[in-house]
């Protein structure tokens, strides 16, 4: 992804933010909670620095899924916004599907790979992870 | 019933069930099913009115386009379905909120002309630029 301003919203875009400069990371998740938040197959994200992040309209609604995890969601349409966890404190999650220009992102990796849908094929030669990391 | 396909938003506060024989089920690529997803791709199958009930809690609603109807959980935010007036008698529920989201395998993709270019399918279903009809 190239440097920012680079801008993203929910579907009825109460919620907006904005980030400057480049992603930490960038790939997809096949773990069961973020299939849950997301109701998709699979979904993909990246990271951010908390202090290259802003919300530029409206604040989200969060819900704590574990210990030290929260999951931020439009109130109004209900849009999976972000991922924050204690464990990555020093970033924000962003999903690639929110982002005004979504085809502009680059995913490098497959994270939790071994929690794959058995109907889901994709093909791309990334590298899979069969738990998190990079 | 045994065969009742069940399934709940993330937080669990909100389930349904669904009675077979479904509808179709199809990933789509639209960009409304990826802005209420949040996520690269969706995979929805439909349910007559009649064969499916809210078992628990009550999913908030959002009207995304005329006639569009979305809900989904107040407390955890997670999408819970959808319905159009264009197909009045059916909701659309998505195949990763069931309890078993390997109970039902995708036929064919939806609105595979928005699909995302980083989205690699290498599937052989059934490819339809629109929603198939």
């Amino acid at each position: 992804m190239t440097a920012g301003p680079v801008s993203g919203r929910c579907l009825c875009g109460a919620i907006r933010y904005a980030y400057e400069g480049d992603v930490n990371w960038a790939g997809h998740c096949h773990c069961e909670t973020c299939r849950r938040q997301c109701a998709a197959p699979v979904t993909s994200f990246f990271g951010v620095d908390n202090d290259r992040f802003r919300w530029t309209a409206g604040r989200p609604a969060a819900y704590a899924s574990s210990e030290g995890v929260e999951r931020l969601f439009c109130g109004v349409c209900g849009a999976p916004m972000a991922y924050r966890s204690a464990q990555f404190d020093h970033e924000i999650h962003l999903y690639a599907a929110t982002l005004d220009d979504p085809s502009a992102f680059e995913p490098t990796a497959h994270f939790f790979h071994g929690e794959r849908l058995s109907w889901l094929h994709l093909s791309d030669d990334l590298k899979k992870n069969e738990v998190g990391g990079l | 019933m045994s065969d009742m396909l069940k399934g709940r938003c993330l937080c669990g506060d909100v389930r349904f069930e669904v009675e077979p024989p479904i509808m179709r089920c199809v990933n789509c690529h639209c960009e409304s099913c990826r802005r209420a997803c949040s996520a690269p791709m969706a995979s929805y199958f439909g349910a007559p009115d009649g064969q499916w009930r809210w078992t628990r809690g009550a999913p908030k609603s959002f009207e995304s386009s005329p006639g569009v109807q979305r809900r989904f959980c107040g407390r955890c935010g997670a999408p819970l379905s959808f319905r159009s007036a264009t197909l009045s008698d059916v909701i659309h529920f998505y195949t990763a909120s069931l309890d078993d989201p390997e109970a039902l395998t995708p036929t064919s993709h939806f609105f595979y002309s928005e699909k995302l270019p980083w989205l690699h399918v290498g599937d052989e279903l059934p490819k339809y630029e629109g929603n198939g009809a």
